[in-house]
């Protein structure tokens, strides 16, 4: 940062460590913000729409991730510049609320931005630029609300659901199994949907991975899979109508915690200790047993539960005793499987023997084990639950990273699905809300005086850059393909012609079924305004000048 | 030769910067408007945002004026005094920063080339203390007062002076929203000073308009064991425990029980025997609950923090009409909503990045504060430049009957003034002079009637602020102007600044020193220079 200088030509720091600083004003920092956040921008535009590419991010400690999720992009790429990093943040709170469109919304706010740098080459004022986007970004929220169909779904028709969760899912890796990941994903959220309510707590939904098998293996479980296996091998793997009790006491004898010492010196004294030692030892088995015995007894025949789980472990002796009296129980469950189970299971957890009663155990139709490929790995599955407001997908599929990328896909849709169920109104994708909405602001332009109707206009041309993307990725001449779809929706007056990604032959995206949903479009455009809007504000950035 | 070789006095350590007089009153001045040209642009509605980014790595992007000055570390002693008046003036009436900073910075600079031709400052203080006294006087006298209207219209006036304080940040857009929802928050917690008793909340996603206005308490859901998502999330008319206890042995669960509560709070651990333990009996129980959400929890619904559950009584419970856990974005908050006492209220604010909320999250306390203020003392000015062009033209008035040098100390005061609404029309990117020349010649009608003449923000011309319901409470503004000519004063009357040459890293060795020194006396010597070194 230049010094100030007083009349006398002496120096004088006016701020800390002033010659360490560095500073952008005026137009040069509005023009170096755009700069920064372009590029991030311009990687994500790749990964938009069906035929969109991936991304292989590699951590520093050699972690590979495959994606093309945008949040999950941004946020392994580290970005170090403060003005990317809120574009990082951007596509985060796209994740948060709305689940799916992270790529989108980084998309649209960097078209924002660069139409935004061709106004500021023109002398308008920034703040007109913002002002003049965040009228338009109303006008596109408005006309989204206008071409929006509300559709009917019910418990018995979740076709609808279905079809939007494919589009969903369609631009991602796992898009060749994309029927049966929705039907699954759309059937997970029902099942914990409180439809009164609106509410749905993803919580509930457990998404569980294992390497191995194929990706059309993925099933959705009403209950639970829990990564343990039975604790004594000759236990039964399948037990029919259990009766669960869930237990997160400790189920073996307190052992003292003192120190002892012994000084023997002659033959006597060492008889009589083993004497001792060995009496000792029977009271202790004898009380041991007697201990875990009543308590195990107590299990078995005065509550009837037929299956424990615990959240402690037990010893061999315990274990020894469980098998005997024909008592399967598996230990060291985690707390958070815990209580998804005793959600399905509709079981109470139960802190302490003594507070066991028969309605406090949890019921089950099926739990079985479960041994997958030749390795020894073998899983514990909770089926056919008294509640089934607990389920799990588990997902089966060739390596980790396609694991992870499928349980990142199948988020994207459960989000989409819920918030379907919250609202359901959607639009039509394929950029036909975005070429609909881009015509609408551009008509309106020409209503507002002043110099906000270039920015207006500029806010129009920056929505077409998303099927323009769409287009580019798939191959096809995005202009022409643009200015055709764009002429057909005026000729036709239909809102619902978008680009053909996948070569089905009709630009009505209503034939095609892509749909997504109306919240998620309009949270997008108004994000991207409100972070653009707060880009385009700055005119002074002071850093530390390393940066 | 005598005299040359005369020894010379050393009256201060070696490598002691003395500037004295005329220069280093200069020099000041020079460093004070340096700084205020930092803050000049973020005045008004269209004025800019700055990023401040620290070595840290944290980023800040803000527009009021007294976080600005404070992220930006000013080490000059004269700047600090414009640091200063901000954060008064933040703490005093919570708007206004900028203004304040940008009027001192003013003052100074009317006053230099005074000071250059040789005035005394003592004779140019005085007349700005004249000229301070007569402006505040004419404020009061055009404040208009909102006293004795009905609370609906009271309401609506003080969301119009909110929604001026508004319209400058990053959330000007959406206004109106806001300027409601702080109003609904500060009539809700009525006349009680205690300003914490607002909660605001920040979640990022969504977008600004998702935010809300709980009339009672939010907070977001807190760490919970295992059994936790068993117990019911929605209450009506519950009993609220309110606790400042480990809850782990049973006699103490079984107390909570008794006392019929069916929401139990406590500031330390809920454990997980006891998570199960109300989960089994359909109560619901967060732990590590903060400090200052429980206090407002117990203010909200009347209960009492209690430090044992042994005999607890009715008494001590809070109610609250319902209690629900809800999803907000991403996170699960608990809810309480309709609390008998409707002593506190809660923002949750909603937006895209984190340094957007943070901006939202300071934009809103601005305009808590102005509501606030405009509800104790309530007279209103109008904004927009208005009431700066009129006192401005009074000063000018009346600086004509004064005989003497004055005369032209008051004239370049009231030019000074002048610089409000010059910089509204520079952010704006409207030509200035044409503009303040316009507003001159409206506010010089000898009928009074073009008094309440401002900037008009949005056509590039003047307006009638008043009619326009730019409004600002009057105390921002005799703050401003109060503590502006302060801060000029003091910068005026200083000729000499001593700066010790080890003031700078002063504090890093006194440390060390000390702990060199206390360790080791004599004998420890060596030992003593060892610790120092590492």
């Amino acid at each position: 940062m230049a010094l100030a200088f007083d009349e006398f030509g002496r120096p004088f720091l006016i701020l800390k460590e002033q010659d360490q600083k560095t500073r952008l004003r005026g137009l040069d920092a509005q023009k170096a913000n755009i700069a920064a956040a372009r590029p991030v921008a311009r990687i994500l535009r790749t990964s938009l729409g069906p035929k969109g590419m991936d991304k292989m991010l590699q951590s520093p400690d050699g972690d590979v991730t495959i994606t093309n999720d945008g949040a999950t992009i941004l946020e392994l790429m580290d970005v170090d510049n403060q003005i990317a990093k809120l574009l990082v943040e951007l596509s985060r709170s796209q994740d948060y609320e709305i689940g799916d469109g992270t790529t989108g919304v980084v998309v649209m706010a960097g078209a924002l931005l660069e139409e935004a740098e061709k106004l500021l080459d023109r002398g308008i004022h920034p703040i007109r630029i913002a002002e003049g986007y965040e009228m338009a970004s109303r006008i596109a929220v408005e006309h989204l609300e206008h071409i929006a169909h509300k559709f009917d779904f019910g418990p018995t028709n979740i076709e609808p659901l279905v079809q939007t969760c494919m589009t969903t899912l369609s631009s991602k890796i796992v898009n060749r199994c994309k029927r049966s990941l929705a039907e699954i994903s759309v059937k997970a959220v029902l099942a914990v949907a409180d439809l009164e309510r609106k509410d749905v707590n993803l919580d509930l939904i457990k998404v569980e991975g294992k390497v191995g098998g194929k990706l059309e293996d993925t099933e959705l479980i009403y209950g639970i899979v829990v990564d343990k296996d039975m604790s004594h091998p000759q236990m039964p793997k399948r037990i029919e109508d259990a009766k669960i009790a869930i237990l997160t006491c400790p189920f073996e004898p307190p052992k003292p915690k003192t120190k002892h010492k012994v000084d023997i010196d002659t033959v006597e004294k060492f008889q009589t200790l083993r004497q001792q030692e060995q009496k000792y030892f029977d009271d202790m088995v004898q009380k041991c047993k007697a201990g875990s015995l009543d308590s195990i007894y107590f299990l078995h025949i005065d509550v009837g539960a037929t299956l424990v789980i615990c959240q402690w472990g037990f010893d061999d002796e315990a274990n020894h005793l469980l098998m005997h009296r024909n008592l399967p129980a598996v230990r060291w469950v985690g707390g958070v499987e815990l209580e998804l189970i005793a959600i399905a299971t509709g079981g109470r957890i139960v802190p302490r023997f003594q507070e066991l009663t028969p309605e406090k155990l949890g019921k089950a139709g099926l739990v079985r084990e479960k041994s997958f490929g030749t390795t020894k790995d073998r899983m514990l599955y909770i089926e056919h639950c008294a509640n089934s407001r607990a389920v799990t997908i588990f997902i089966r599929g060739g390596n980790k990273m396609m694991i992870e990328e499928t349980k990142r896909s199948i988020h994207d849709s459960l989000c989409v699905a819920r918030n379907l169920i919250r609202n359901n109104s959607i639009v039509y994708g394929g950029g036909s809300a975005e070429i609909s909405c881009s015509l609408a602001v551009e008509a309106a332009a020409d209503k507002y005086p002043g110099v906000e109707q270039y920015a207006i206009r500029a806010f129009a041309d920056a929505l077409d850059s998303l099927p323009m993307a769409l287009a580019e990725n798939s191959g096809l001449q995005p202009i022409e393909t643009l200015s055709a779809v764009k002429s057909q929706q005026i000729k036709e007056n239909n809102p619902c012609c978008g680009i053909d990604c996948n070569d089905v032959g009709t630009n009505d995206m209503r034939e095609q079924n892509v749909f997504e949903t109306l919240i998620g479009k309009q949270q997008q455009i108004l994000l991207a305004t409100q972070v653009v809007k707060m880009i385009l504000k700055i005119d002074d950035v002071i850093s530390p000048s390393d940066y | 030769m005598a005299a040359m070789l005369q020894p010379q006095i050393i009256l201060l350590k070696e490598g002691t910067d003395t500037s004295q007089g005329k220069a280093q009153l200069l020099s000041n001045i020079n460093a004070c408007t340096v700084v205020a040209d930092c803050v000049r642009t973020t005045l008004g509605p269209r004025g800019m945002d700055k990023l401040i980014h620290d070595e840290k790595g944290s980023t800040t992007i803000s527009n009021d004026g007294a976080t600005i000055m404070k992220l930006l570390d000013i080490v000059h002693p004269a700047a600090k005094i414009l640091v200063d008046i901000a954060k008064s003036q933040d703490s005093e009436v919570g708007d206004g920063t900028t203004t304040v900073v940008l009027l001192a910075g003013e003052f100074l600079r009317e006053a230099k080339p005074y000071i250059e031709e040789g005035v005394h400052p003592q004779n140019l203080i005085r007349s700005y203390r004249t000229a301070s006294y007569l402006a505040i006087e004419k404020i009061k006298e055009l404040a208009v007062s909102i006293e004795g209207k009905s609370l609906e219209e009271k309401k609506s006036l003080l969301a119009r002076c909110a929604a001026t304080t508004l319209s400058s940040k990053l959330i000007g857009g959406e206004k109106e929203f806001f300027a409601e929802m702080v109003v609904d928050a500060v009539i809700a917690i009525g006349d009680e000073d205690r300003l914490n008793m607002i909660g605001i909340k920040k979640v990022q996603g969504g977008n600004m308009r998702d935010s809300f206005l709980v009339n009672g308490v939010a907070f977001k859901k807190t760490f919970s064991y295992a059994g936790f998502e068993q117990q019911p999330k929605k209450f009506v008319n519950p009993k609220i425990l309110l606790l400042n206890i480990e809850l782990e042995l049973k006699s103490e669960k079984e107390n909570a029980e008794i006392s019929g509560a069916k929401v139990v709070l406590s500031r330390l651990a809920i454990g997980d025997l006891a998570t199960q333990y109300f989960a089994d009996r359909d109560i619901f129980c967060a732990g590590r609950v903060t400090e200052e959400d429980l206090q407002r929890v117990a203010a909200a619904t009347g209960g009492t923090v209690q430090t044992s559950v042994n005999n607890i009584i009715d008494e001590v419970l809070g109610s609250c009409e319902i209690f629900e856990e809800k999803q907000v974005g991403n996170e699960r908050y608990n809810i309480f909503s309709g609390c008998p006492s409707g002593r506190t209220a809660t923002i949750v604010l909603r937006g895209g990045a984190d340094q957007f909320i943070e901006e939202a999250e300071r934009s809103l306390h601005d305009a808590i504060m102005i509501v606030r203020r405009a509800m104790k003392n309530s007279t209103v000015a109008a904004g927009g430049g208005a009431i700066d062009m009129e006192i401005s033209r009074y000063l000018r008035q009346h600086a004509r009957t004064i005989a003497g040098k004055s005369q032209l100390f008051i004239n370049s005061y009231a030019k000074a003034l002048e610089v409000i609404p010059r910089q509204l029309c520079e952010n704006a990117g409207f030509d200035a002079t044409d503009v303040l020349n316009k507003l001159r010649q409206k506010h010089a009608l000898p009928s009074g009637e073009g008094a309440p003449y401002g900037v008009d923000i949005n056509t590039g011309g003047i307006a009638d602020s008043f009619a326009n319901f730019v409004w600002e409470p009057s105390v921002v503004k005799i703050n401003a102007i109060n503590a502006a000519t302060e801060a000029a004063c003091l910068i005026l009357s200083v000729d000499e600044t001593v700066k010790n040459p080890k003031s700078e890293s002063a504090q890093g060795e006194a440390a060390a020193g000390a702990m060199g020194r206390g360790r080791g006396g004599a004998a420890f010597r060596g030992r003593g220079r060892g610790m120092r070194r590492r």
